[in-house]
């Protein structure tokens, strides 16, 4: 089964790296994309001498790491899986010796791959541009790893709920804009949730998104001890078998409901 | 002269045609005006969370900043129903062999191009800038007079016609990759960066945004001006616009003459 699942992921993989300048140009939204944050929050320091407690090095290492590691908050397999209901692809899919699941997943895995392959080029071509700080010690990027590996399964979960919405709905759109905005939000993608109110951040603190991107980068910047870790690890895994179980449920029971247009 | 008065009269007929088309999808019409003011909503988050750790932004307040978004939301409104036709140019176009046709009609193909967008959805935007832009005015206690309002009519089309300019230009790249919709997007963008004080830059960035792709015109010097802050970089606005649409069309013509069909 992990094999099978490998093998879809690096068939997906390859896929993507037909067309070098998607590479390119991937890399380069990345960046322009940094750009604003960045020189926003200097302007802030460089009046204020001060950013939200934040230093200014940590402020542009948080940025470039977000739009390094985002892939793994945002992503959008739910159109695949909307995009196969809608032309009856799926039926061949279901019929796959593998789960549908795991079959998604593998590609799923693919092209996260290949999105954090453009990951770690912005990065690198970043530092060129800016001051970069690494990782206080090999533990704490090494529980770093940890905690965005823990965040795949999860937004895997998400994107399944939201594109079995395919199944009634023909635009399924507007809700993967929806969702991409509540997690920009509330992962800390658009601002680090330490500068946002404190009733944002009790929200925040409850909601399973902030361990997406958040609180790796803080841990990464060596800010969270690591007795708290394992809480943010543990409540990791039981969100993820919580939208496991909603996923498999609403996927299940919509399967069963609905008839497929003939592909 | 009349012929590219022709051409514009043509321009808008098909604009009418596949607006019509698009009134067919309500639904889909409104979750996607929906959607974009979601999207931009992400973004005032962002600098409404800035305006809480700073009082201003180079001089610039809150409220002065929202407007400037305001104004921005403006004219990427009319330039998305305007222009964004082009980003169909590589994938529908010439991919499949559909330019050929296009070559063919008595008009400008360019023309043809950007009058068959379907980017009514664009609406959203318009909504959400003219909404923040009056409440801004009133906030900020600006008085509107028929002259502002003229004002922002004419540099809000200005704004849309460099943005939409800019696209052109880079969409002459779709005649090698087949496929420049990313190429476009990518540039495009870059108005994103017009949306805060240009302050807050290095220099490089403030030449690229001023001279290079001049995307300070679109919103931020108008903006200044109604702010009262500078009174005569936005009449430079109009000239631009003008340049860059004559370079785009010279280098569109130039890009066709060298034009080989995928020959699907």
């Amino acid at each position: 089964m992990l094999k099978t699942m490998l093998a879809l992921a690096k068939m997906q993989f390859n896929q993507y790296n037909i067309y070098k300048s998607n590479f390119y140009l991937w890399t380069l939204n990345r960046i322009i994309e940094v750009i604003v944050y960045i020189f926003v929050w200097q302007a802030i320091y460089n009046q204020t001498g001060d950013a939200g407690g934040f230093t200014i090095n940590q402020l542009v290492t948080y940025y470039i790491l977000t739009v390094s590691i985002r892939p793994i908050a945002l992503f959008s397999i739910n159109s695949d899986i909307a995009y196969s209901i809608r032309n009856g692809k799926i039926n061949k899919e279901l019929l796959n010796p593998i789960s549908y699941f795991q079959y998604c997943f593998g590609v799923n895995l693919g092209e996260m791959a290949f999105a954090l392959v453009i990951g770690i080029a912005t990065f690198v071509i970043c530092s060129v541009f800016w001051t970069i700080i690494l990782p206080a010690n090999l533990t704490s990027f090494i529980l770093f790893l940890i905690v965005i590996m823990l965040g795949i399964p999860l937004t895997f979960f998400i994107e399944v709920i939201v594109g079995t919405v395919g199944f009634y709905s023909s635009s399924i759109w507007g809700m993967e804009i929806l969702k991409d905005a509540i997690i920009s939000i509330f992962s800390g993608i658009i601002a680090p949730i330490a500068l946002f109110p404190m009733w944002f951040q009790k929200i925040a603190n409850i909601l399973p998104f902030k361990d997406l991107i958040y609180t790796p980068i803080n841990i990464w910047l060596g800010q969270v001890p690591t007795n708290e870790i394992i809480f943010v690890i543990l409540k990791q895994l039981i969100w993820t078998i919580i939208l496991y179980v909603i996923a498999k449920i609403f996927f299940n029971y919509s399967i069963k409901k609905i008839t497929i247009n003939g592909g | 002269m009349t012929k590219a008065l022709d051409n514009i009269k043509l321009y808008f007929s098909f604009l009418s045609a596949s607006l019509r088309e698009m009134l067919i999808y309500r639904l889909d019409c409104l979750v996607g005006m929906v959607s974009q003011i979601i999207t931009q909503l992400v973004e005032i988050i962002f600098i409404w969370i800035v305006f809480q750790n700073t009082e201003n932004l180079a001089g610039w307040n809150f409220k002065q900043i929202l407007l400037l978004y305001g104004i921005t939301l403006i004219s990427v409104a009319l330039k998305t129903f305007l222009f964004d036709g082009l980003y169909e140019l590589g994938p529908t176009y010439i991919r499949n062999g559909e330019f050929d046709k296009i070559l063919l009609r008595p008009v400008h193909p360019i023309i043809s191009i950007i009058g068959s967008t379907k980017e009514f959805v664009a609406f959203g935007y318009l909504v959400l800038g003219l909404i923040m832009t009056i409440i801004m005015f009133i906030e900020l206690a600006i008085p509107v007079t028929a002259l502002l309002i003229i004002k922002i009519i004419v540099f809000s089309i200005c704004g849309a016609a460099i943005i939409g300019a800019i696209d052109t230009i880079f969409s002459i790249t779709s005649f090698w990759t087949h496929r420049s919709n990313e190429i476009i997007w990518s540039f495009d963008r870059i108005y994103t960066f017009a949306q805060y004080p240009i302050d807050i830059y290095n220099k490089f960035i403030k030449i690229l945004i001023t001279v290079i792709l001049p995307f300070a015109f679109v919103a931020y010097y108008p903006t200044m001006n109604y702010l009262g802050m500078d009174k005569y970089m936005l009449y430079l606005s109009p000239l631009i616009a003008i340049i860059l649409w004559i370079i785009a069309v010279k280098l569109w013509d130039l890009a066709l003459k060298k034009y080989r069909s995928t020959g699907t």
